[in-house]
């Protein structure tokens, strides 16, 4: 009876879970893509993207790290991680030079928080993404 | 270039792409993961209804 090593059966995404979830955050959708989910990975990449462009067209300035009191610190650092979430829709942004302004208005108000949104949804797509790599979900 | 969007419409557009997202990554199967994203959805417009109409009692 032949023996059949059960690492041999295993690809290398199912080994650990940190490359796709890494994967995840850098571009929305692409840890999906490697787990065989290509469906989700586009919904997710479209969903993400979309909300992250109308906070842009909606003019909403990125969070950055910094303020006066504790209290500004705290919001700033907070929106930070969520723009940062967005992975390479993020670091485009900024290396392009977008820098809304932070004035009032209930259009950049919305847009900063679609900013931060998107980013929180492609935190929500790293769970699951999390979860399929460890065989929690399918 | 950018775009101007009243209360309604923000709200709409992001109760829309969060519902998909929520449903999508919540559930396990295709069916569960509509329904979820459809119940999310009304609940987000019951929310914004029901909120909206709070705020007109209370403000006048």
């Amino acid at each position: 009876m032949p023996v059949t090593s059960s690492r041999a059966a295993v690809s290398p995404s199912e080994r650990s879970p940190y490359l796709p979830v890494a994967l995840a955050w850098l571009i929305p959708g692409a840890g999906h893509f490697l787990l065989g989910r290509r469906w989700r990975a586009a919904i997710i990449f479209f969903s993400v993207t979309l909300m992250f462009v109308i906070g842009l067209l909606m003019r909403g300035p990125l969070f950055k790290i910094g303020g006066a009191d504790l209290l500004s610190r705290l919001i700033q650092f907070g929106g930070f991680l969520g723009d940062l979430a967005c992975g390479f829709l993020y670091f485009l942004t900024v290396w392009l030079g977008y820098a809304a302004p932070d004035i009032a208005g209930h259009n950049p108000d919305y847009g900063s928080k679609f900013l931060v949104a998107a980013g929180l949804l492609n935190v929500l797509a790293m769970v699951d993404v999390y979860e399929i790599a460890t065989k929690q979900k399918e | 270039m950018h775009i101007t969007l009243n209360h309604f419409e923000v709200s709409i557009i992001f109760a829309l792409i969060a519902s998909v997202v929520l449903g999508l990554v919540t559930k396990r199967t295709d069916r569960e993961r509509v329904r979820y994203g459809l119940y999310c959805f009304g609940c987000f417009i019951a929310a914004l209804f029901g909120i909206g109409w709070a705020m007109h009692f209370l403000h006048g």
